[in-house]
C-alpha cells in the first residue's frame, strides 16, 4: 500500500512542507477571488504570476518547460498546505490552462507550441478555456459538428460551442473541430489552439444558478487559424488528444480540488455541535478520508504517465461527495448564517456543486467508463 | 377511502385554475434568484382562497390542495403559512403575509420582507409579532423565497399564545412544508420530463436511456408518495402524521433535486432554464425546523412517546 504524504514524511519532505506553508502564509491574497468577468481574470493571473515568481507554479511539470519536475508526493503536500491556508480555489479561470491545455501541449504539442504557450500558462500571462461541448453534443461529445475547413495553410472554423467556462476572459481555447468532411463520431476531429481575439468569434456569457456568468456560448464565423500553430496532436487525430485532456480532468487535474474538499469537510465536522447532524458529518468525514486515500493512491500510480480510466472512480466519488458536503453545510449553518453568504459561502458552494456531476463528463458517462473500461463489462448499445 | 376531490374541492381547484389562468403567470423573463410575485400574492389573498380553512364545511385538506397547486407555479407567493398556520389564530389577530420562525424572533425567515405578521414558536409559547416591511432587513438568498430578519423587536406589538399553540403551529408548519414540497416536486418533475423527451444525445432522446428512466421513475414515485402522505396528514391533521409527511419530504429532497438537475445537464444549471425555480425552494424547505432529522425525531416522539 502506498504511504500517504500526510502520514509518512522524511526530513526532506517535512522541510518542503514547511517551506510551502511559510510561503503560502506570506503570500495568499488578502481578498477573495471574484467569480467572473475581467476582475476574475486580473485576480487569477496575478495569483498565478505570484506563484510562478515564488517557484510554486507547475511543480510536476518538467523543468524544461518551466516546471520544477517535483514528485507527485510533493505536489500533494503543496495542495494540502494550499487548502490548509484557504488559498484561492484552483477551480478558477486558470484551471483549463494549468490542468488541461498545458499538460496536453506537453504530451502532444510541437516544440514551437511548447515554447510559446507553456511559459505563458505557468507565469500567469494567458487564460485558457475549453471548447468541447456543443448545443447538441454534451455527453455525446463525438457527435460534435463545429467545422474546420482546410484551405491552404489555414483552417476556417464555423460553428458553435457551449459551456465554455471563462471564454469571455480567455486568451486561448482548446477547441475540438471536425476537419474531415463527411466523417462521423470519433474520426476526423482535430484538437486546435484557438486565440480568442480572432475576427469571427463572438462570446455570450450565461449566468449560472449559482450566480456567476462564467459559462459561455462561443460562436465561430469564418474564423481562420494557421494550421502549424493551431493543430495539436495531428490533423484528424483530435479524439485521441482530447481523451488525453479528459484523462487529466478525470484524474490528477482535480487533485487540488479533491484535497480542498477533504479539508472543507474536516472543518465542517469540527464545526458541528448539533447531535442530530453529527452522524451525517461523521459519515462525510469517513467519505472524505476515503477520497483522500483513493486520490493519493491514484495520483501516485499515475506519476509515470497519462492517467488511466480508474480516474473516473475518483471523479465520480468526488463529485457526489461534494454535493453531499454542501448539502450538509446548509443544514448545519442554516439560512441567514454568515457561513452561507457571499461569493464563496456554502450557499454558493451548494448550487455550484451541481456542476460537479456534469462538467468534464457527467456522472453517467463516468459510470459508463467505469463499467466498460475498468470493470470490462460489455459495451451498451 | 376516497382519493378523488369531492364537489367542494373540485370547485375550489377549478376556481383556482381560473385565477391562475387569468394571471398569465410565466417564469421570470430575466435571471433572478428570488421569484416572488406580489400580484399573485395579492390576488390569492383577495380571492379568499387563503382563508378556506376558516370557512364552515372546509378543512386543512382543502387548504393543502391550494398550497400544493400554487407551489407548482414558477413564481412564489406566501400561501402555505397563510392557508394552514394562519387559521390557528383568531382572524383579527393576524394579518398576512405571514412569516414563521422557531426560537429567536431575530432569525432569518421566508417572506419576512413582505410579512405583516411573524409567528415565533418558542419552547413554552407562541408569539405573534406585528411587523412592517420597514422593520425588516433583507437577507441574501439564493433559494427563490424572499428572506429577511427583524432588526429588533423593540416597539413591535406582540401577542402571546399558550403552550397548546406550540404543538399546533409546529403541526401545521410541518404539514405546509410537506404539501408545498409535493407541488414543487411535481412541477420540477414535469419540467425535466419535457426536457428528456426532447433532448437527444447519442441519436436518442435522453429519456430513452434506462439509467435516466429508472431514476426519473424513482423521482415520480417520490413525488407521488410525498403528495399523498402530505394530503393524508392534511386530512387527519394529526401531529404525528404531519411530522411523518415532513420527514419523508425532507428526506427525499436531496436525491430528488440531484437527479432532476443531472438530467438537464449544464443547461439545468443556468438561470435560463426554469428548473431552479422549484429546486431552489425545495432546498430552502429541506433545512427548516431542523431538517428531516428534526422531523423524524418529532414523528418518533409523537408516535412512540407512550411506549417509551
Amino acid at each position: 500500500m502506498a504511504a500517504t504524504p500526510s502520514t509518512i514524511e522524511d526530513e526532506a519532505l517535512a522541510a518542503f512542507r514547511a517551506e510551502a506553508r511559510t510561503w503560502l502564509k506570506a503570500n495568499i491574497p488578502d481578498h477573495a477571488a471574484p467569480l467572473d468577468g475581467p476582475q476574475s481574470r486580473r485576480y487569477v493571473l496575478e495569483w498565478q504570476r505570484k506563484m510562478y515568481d515564488g517557484g510554486w507554479a507547475g511543480l510536476t511539470w518538467p523543468s524544461e518547460f518551466g516546471g520544477r519536475s517535483l514528485s507527485v508526493v510533493q505536489q500533494i503536500i503543496w495542495f494540502e498546505e494550499y487548502a490548509r491556508v484557504g488559498a484561492p480555489s484552483t477551480h478558477n479561470a486558470s484551471f483549463v490552462g494549468v490542468n488541461h491545455a498545458g499538460p496536453t501541449i506537453i504530451a502532444c504539442g510541437s516544440d514551437a507550441q511548447k515554447a510559446f504557450h507553456l511559459p505563458k500558462i505557468l507565469s500567469g500571462e494567458a487564460i485558457w478555456c475549453q471548447g468541447f461541448s456543443e448545443p447538441g453534443s454534451g455527453s455525446d461529445l463525438a457527435s460534435l459538428r463545429t467545422q474546420g475547413r482546410v484551405e491552404g495553410n489555414e483552417i476556417i472554423i464555423d460553428g458553435q460551442k457551449i459551456w465554455s467556462s471563462y471564454a469571455d476572459i480567455a486568451d486561448y481555447q482548446e477547441l475540438l473541430i471536425r476537419t474531415e468532411p463527411g466523417s462521423e463520431r470519433h474520426r476526423g476531429i482535430t484538437w486546435v489552439i484557438c486565440p480568442m481575439n480572432l475576427p469571427g468569434i463572438t462570446v455570450r456569457p450565461i449566468k449560472t444558478m449559482a450566480g456567476p456568468a462564467k459559462f459561455c456560448e462561443v460562436f465561430y464565423d469564418q474564423v481562420r487559424l494557421p494550421i502549424d500553430q493551431a493543430v495539436v496532436g495531428g490533423m484528424n487525430n483530435g479524439w485521441k488528444t482530447a481523451m488525453a485532456t479528459l484523462g487529466f480532468e478525470r484524474g490528477t487535474a482535480s487533485l487540488a480540488l479533491q484535497i480542498g474538499l477533504v479539508d472543507k469537510i474536516e472543518r465542517l465536522a469540527r464545526d458541528c455541535t448539533d447531535p442530530m447532524l453529527a452522524p451525517r458529518l461523521a459519515d462525510l468525514r469517513a467519505d472524505a478520508a476515503a477520497l483522500r486515500a483513493m486520490s493519493y493512491s491514484f495520483a501516485l500510480a499515475s506519476e509515470t504517465g497519462t492517467p488511466g480510466s480508474e480516474g473516473s472512480l475518483i471523479r465520480l466519488y468526488f463529485a457526489e461527495l461534494a454535493k453531499r458536503a454542501s448539502d450538509a453545510a446548509i443544514d448545519l449553518y442554516a439560512i441567514g448564517s454568515p457561513a452561507l453568504a457571499g461569493d464563496h459561502g456554502w450557499a454558493f458552494e451548494y448550487l455550484d456543486a451541481f456542476s460537479e456531476t456534469i462538467a468534464g463528463g457527467t456522472a453517467e458517462i463516468q459510470r459508463n467508463i467505469i463499467g466498460e473500461r475498468v470493470l470490462g463489462l460489455p459495451r451498451g448499445k | 377511502m376516497n382519493f378523488e376531490p369531492d364537489d367542494n374541492q373540485a370547485a375550489i381547484l377549478d376556481g383556482l385554475e381560473q385565477l391562475i389562468t387569468a394571471q398569465k403567470i410565466e417564469p421570470p423573463k430575466h435571471p433572478t434568484f428570488v421569484a416572488f410575485s406580489e400580484t399573485l400574492d395579492a390576488e390569492l389573498a383577495a380571492s379568499g382562497f387563503l382563508d378556506i380553512a376558516r370557512e364552515e364545511g372546509f378543512s386543512p385538506l382543502d387548504a393543502a390542495l391550494i398550497v400544493e397547486r400554487i407551489a407548482r407555479l414558477p413564481l412564489c407567493a406566501e400561501v402555505a403559512a397563510s392557508a394552514l398556520i394562519g387559521p390557528l389564530f383568531p382572524i383579527d389577530a393576524l394579518q398576512r403575509p405571514v412569516a414563521v420562525l422557531r426560537g429567536s424572533p431575530l432569525g432569518a425567515a421566508r417572506f419576512l420582507p413582505q410579512a405583516r405578521s411573524l409567528v415565533v414558536v418558542e419552547d413554552e409559547n407562541v408569539s405573534l409579532i406585528s411587523v412592517t416591511p420597514d422593520r425588516v432587513v433583507p437577507v441574501e438568498s439564493l433559494f427563490a423565497y424572499p428572506y429577511g430578519r427583524l432588526a429588533s423587536v423593540e416597539g413591535l406589538a406582540v401577542q402571546r399564545f399558550s403552550r397548546d399553540m406550540v404543538a399546533a403551529v409546529l403541526r401545521r408548519w410541518r404539514l405546509s412544508m410537506a404539501v408545498e414540497a409535493a407541488g414543487l416536486m411535481q412541477a420540477a418533475l414535469d419540467t425535466v420530463l419535457e426536457h428528456v423527451k426532447t433532448r437527444k444525445q447519442f441519436g436518442r432522446a435522453l429519456g430513452s436511456f434506462q439509467a435516466v428512466q429508472h431514476r426519473l421513475a424513482t423521482a415520480a414515485s417520490t413525488t407521488n408518495a410525498t403528495k399523498w402522505l402530505a394530503l393524508r396528514a392534511a386530512w387527519s391533521d394529526e401531529e404525528a402524521d404531519c411530522a411523518m409527511a415532513a420527514t419523508y419530504a425532507q428526506d427525499a429532497i436531496p436525491l430528488f433535486t440531484y437527479d432532476l438537475h443531472q438530467f438537464c445537464g449544464a443547461m439545468g444549471l443556468t438561470l435560463e432554464f426554469p428548473l431552479h425555480l422549484w429546486t431552489y425552494r425545495l432546498k430552502a424547505l429541506l433545512g427548516e425546523l431542523g431538517g428531516s432529522g428534526g422531523q423524524a425525531r418529532a414523528a418518533a416522539d409523537l408516535t412512540w412517546a407512550d411506549a417509551a
